[in-house]
This record gives structure tokens, sequence and C-alpha cells, in this order.
């Protein structure tokens, strides 16, 4: 059983899920504009980008943050540990078309809420991203 | 209640931003500059001052003496009210070739203290702030009022007349458009001591007879707005003074996020003290700016922030991004903020970001073809090759600050035709558009709070 203490303590457990969901090619800390996206991710054989969100507790910052990534991700999840899940407005989240990750202790994830393809993707960041993502063609393992 | 046509006048904080003044300047009403910023470059501000508010564009300047900083000042991690004076010191080298470091007085704070003499030398000399036992004496503070309003008037005219190459061009140097007495910072905690001493420091440099008006400054914590008892005392207490005009210095008051009754004792200030003379708030945004209707002559801001500022200079911060001004919300917002309410406002071209945006000439510019281009305002990139942050590159900060620029002068000019019911419509008119877009939503409840305050 473990306690996560800190946000970076969620990226391993999140980073393979994302990997066993085909999000092969990943960066954590991805710089966008003056916020670092926690992990971002590219699935080559779906053609789709994955941006998530990681947070101890704050979820209502980690929306704040995820509605921004919608512009360059197509879909965004906040990820959380399975313990703080009951304060969550999961109506707002699906409203924004946001999907919420639950981390149980062990570091198994379940997908609570689907993402919505986002449709305020802009293709110069998309795009961008994968640019970087290729070249530095980097897998979090 | 006054009317009045509303003054922009523009705080220099450095010469690295001196173009933004030579380019705007005929725009603008009139010029700041920190006494420190003076006796850190004297030569090239009184250049500035010479080429600014000469005959050709005579722009209106005005020297800050920046007595507060001689001051006490509160401990920004402790709260603490702080006299060592260790907020206008910085760590220097012991010699040029030398490794050794020891923290010492600023040159430009302690060129300025030469300069005014006592009590601010002997303040400097003795490791502690000027307290207002200092200036008990009346002798002594009628010397410091005089010596504070001299160095205004005579500073720049010093600087050209001492070199021989340059001592014609000292007829050339205009007069401070008013001279500001000695002020420092009030805190809640000794207001009892400043308050009356500010005041009394105001009424004795007026007392001067100098030929040229006297402007007090009131530099006080943001909580004062709160205090009706305060705002009476200003307002009974400041015209007995004389002064012909003040600045309000409400140190870390945000406009956007200050409560309703607080700006209500703004515009009371504003309202009340505009009777008798000219009133501006020394670090103000729109809001402040629409209080011209309530008789506030004008306000004083940086070239790219400092709408807000707060007495304790912030130290030790990689530099602020400059965000992107939102016309329609009177406020600034990241790139990213803006960018994802396009869609929901129906923004698909660069002609719909001209008319829902802004078609300033820097946005005309720089958003010509192509919407995507608006980024650039957001632009970043490595400072060195060592960094691990993002930095705003110097190009994205120009173009939101002469963007701000331009659009502060616009909103100055229509505020001049403006009745207060069009101002306060054009503040709601964001509210259904922009105001329920996610990305900006919770951040835009000023508008809100300042129409019912302008109501």
């Amino acid at each position: 059983m473990k306690r996560f203490k800190r946000e970076a303590a969620l990226l391993p457990p999140v980073a393979g899920y994302a990997k066993r969901k085909a999000f092969f090619m990943q960066e954590a800390e991805l710089p966008f504009y003056e916020y670092r996206i926690d992990l971002y991710c590219f699935s080559p054989a779906k053609d789709i980008t994955a941006a998530f969100e990681l947070k101890l507790t704050k979820w209502r910052r980690a929306l704040k943050q995820a509605l921004l990534y919608q512009l360059c991700a197509d879909h965004v999840y906040i990820a959380l540990p399975r313990k703080v899940l009951r304060g969550v407005d999961t109506g707002l989240l699906a409203k924004h078309g946001i999907g919420l990750l639950a981390v149980g202790s062990s570091g198994r994830c379940e997908q609570i809420i689907e993402p919505l393809t986002s449709r305020l993707v802009l293709p110069h960041y998309r795009a961008g991203f994968i640019e970087v993502l290729k070249e530095t063609r980097h897998a979090l393992r | 209640m006054p009317s009045v046509e509303p003054r922009v006048i523009t705080r220099l904080g450095s010469h690295a931003e001196k173009e933004y003044v030579e380019k705007t300047g005929r725009l603008l009403d009139g010029l700041i500059i920190g006494a420190n910023l003076v006796e850190s470059t004297p030569g090239a501000t009184g250049s500035l001052i010479v080429k600014l508010g000469g005959d050709t564009t005579s722009l209106r300047y005005y020297v800050d003496p920046m007595t507060y900083a001689f001051g006490l000042y509160v401990d920004p991690d402790t709260g603490r009210l702080r006299s060592d004076l260790d907020w206008i010191k910085s760590e220097q080298k012991v010699s040029r070739k030398s490794k050794q470091v020891i923290r010492n007085y600023k040159k430009s704070y302690r060129a300025l203290a030469e300069q005014y003499g006592p009590p601010f030398d002997t303040a400097l000399g003795r490791g502690m702030a000027v307290t207002w036992e200092d200036l008990k004496d009346d002798a002594k503070a009628v010397a410091a009022c005089s010596s504070v309003v001299n160095y205004q008037l005579q500073r720049i005219k010093d600087e050209f007349s001492a070199d021989p190459e340059f001592a014609a061009y000292a007829a050339y140097v205009p007069k401070p458009a008013s001279v500001f007495a000695p002020y420092f910072y009030i805190d809640p905690r000794n207001a009892a001591h400043w308050e009356p001493l500010v005041l009394r420091l105001a009424r004795m440099t007026v007392e001067l007879k100098l030929g040229v008006p006297v402007h007090a400054v009131i530099c006080v914590d943001e909580s004062f707005l709160a205090d009706d008892g305060f705002v009476k005392r200003l307002i009974e207490g400041l015209p007995g003074t004389g002064v012909d005009g003040v600045w309000l210095w409400f140190s870390k008051l945000k406009e956007d996020e200050a409560p309703e009754k607080k700006l209500r004792n703004l515009r009371a200030i504003a309202e009340a003290l505009s009777e008798k003379m000219e009133v501006y708030n020394m670090h103000g945004g729109f809001f402040s700016l629409a209080l011209c209707k309530f008789g506030l002559s004008g306000i004083s801001h940086g070239v790219g922030y400092g709408e807000q500022k707060d007495v304790v200079p912030v130290i030790g911060q990689s530099t602020p991004t400059v965000r992107y001004y939102l016309p329609a919300a009177y406020k600034r917002f990241g790139v990213p903020e803006i960018e994802r309410a396009f869609a929901g406002l129906g923004i698909r071209t660069v002609a719909d970001f001209q008319r829902e945006v802004c078609s300033c000439v820097v946005c005309q510019g720089i958003v010509s073809t192509d919407l995507a281009a608006f980024q650039s305002f957001g632009e970043l990139r490595l400072s060195t090759p060592k960094s691990k942050r993002l930095a705003q590159t110097p190009a994205a900060a120009k173009r939101c600050r002469y963007h701000f620029l331009l659009n502060r002068i616009r909103e100055r000019d229509w505020l001049k035709k403006a009745s207060v019911t069009d101002i306060r419509k054009a503040m709601q008119a964001a509210l259904p558009t922009w105001g329920v877009q996610p990305s900006i939503q919770d951040q835009i409840h000023h508008l809100r709070v300042w129409a019912a305050v302008l109501q």
C-alpha cells in the first residue's frame, strides 16, 4: 500500500497506464506557456495525443490547466489519487470533456471519466509537440 | 462631482524601458521617474527629460523622491516592520577583481541620501531607518522638505551644469510639473505617528512657497481602504495642508481583486478631494482611470505592468511574464487563456480577432494573416542554455507592452467622451461573452464590482 506524498509519485503509474493504451511516445513536464504539462503523450498507431495533469488534491486547479491543454492535446485527463475522488465534481469535468483517472494506492489506474476528443486543438501546438516527442524519442519506463 | 479629462502618466522603471516612452511619449500625458533612477543614471535621465520635455513635445514630468525607501518597511516573509534598511541593500563585490561580496546600500540610494542630507544620510550612517522622531523638530523637518524638493527642481539641471560640454543644455531642462513633499510608507501599526507626520511634511513643503505646485503622496497599506476612519481623516485633513495635488498609493491594491468596499472608498476619496486638489492614483489601472468621472485626474503605471505595486520590492524572483492585456476585460491574461476562448466566441479569422479582441496597430501587425500568430505574444525560450525554465522572449514582452500602452491611450481618449453609463455598459459587455468562457470566467468578476462601484 502506498500513499502519494508528492505529485511526481503519480507519474510512473499514469505513464504506465498511458503506455498500455498505446501512447508510447511520452514526455514529462512539457512546457506550455507558463505551465508544464505533467505528461504529454502521442500514440502513432491511433494518431491521438493526450495530456495528463497530475494533482494530489486540488482538482479545481487541475481543471483550470486541463482546459488549456485542450488547445494542444486531443485527450486531456486529470489524474488524482483514488482517495480524493469523492470531492471532485465529475459532472463539471464531463461537461468540459476532461477525462478523470483514479490512481489507486497500489499504482493501478482506472478511468473514471472518458475524455472527449478536444475540438479546440490548434494544429500548430499539436504538431509542434508531436515533433518534440519524435525528436526526443523519450519513453518513460 | 467634477469630471476631468484623465491623464496617463508612465513610470520609467529603468532605462531599458526608454524606447517605449520615446515612441509613445507624444501620446502620453506625463512621465514619472524615481529619484533612485535619476541617481543611478543622471546623464541618461537628464537627456531623456530634455528630449521629451523640451519645447517640441513638452511632456510633463515628475521626479518621485522615493523618500519612503529610507523609512520602515514590512518584511514580506514575516510581516514584521523592519528598520534595518535592508530593502535598499544589495550584494556587492568588494572590488572589481575580488570574488568576495558584502551586503551594502545600493549606490543609487547612497547617492540619493547624500543629495538629501539629514535625516536621510544620517539614517544610512547609523544603519537604521528614518523615524518620526528624526523629523519631530520643525526646523529639521523643514530642512528635509526643502532639500527633497530642491532635488526635484535642480538635480537634472545641475547634472548638465557640472559638465562644461553640456552646460548650455541646463537652460533647456524643463521644470517638473509639480514637486512631491517627502513621504513615507504608513502601516496600520504605526499610522498614529506617520499619518500626521506625512501631512505635516506636506504642509511644510507648501509653506516653502516654491512657485511650483506641491503634491503629497499618501503611501499606505491597501487595508486602509477598508478603514472608514482613515478615509474620513484623509478627506478632512489633506486639504488643510494646502497641497495642489495628491498621489494615492495603496500598496498591493489590485483593482481587479479588491472588494467593493475598498473601491467605493477609493471613489469617495477621489470625489471628495478632487474638489480641492488634483488626485492621482500612483499605481492604478482602468478602474482608477474611469474614476476621472468622479474627479480623479489621472493614473501612473509602468510600461508593461505596475498597475499595482507593493511598497516592498520583489527581490530574487525571475522576471515576470508580461501577459496580454485583454481590452474587453481591462485585465491581463495568458495567451492560452485567451486562445481557449476563441472557439466559444466564434473567433475563427483575423477579422474576427480584430473585431472581438483587439485592432491596435501592434495586433494588426502580428495577427495579420493567420490567427495562430497570436501565440507570438506569449513566445518562450530558454533564457540561457543552462536554464531549466522557459522565459518569455524579449520580443514577445515588447509586443505585449506596446499593445498595452496603445490600448491604455485609447481607453483614456475614450473615457474623455464617455459617460458613466457608457463606461458601465462597456464593463458589463464582456460578462456574457468573455465572462462565460471556462478559461476566463473566474477572473472577470471585477467587471461586475467595478460597474457597481461606478453606479
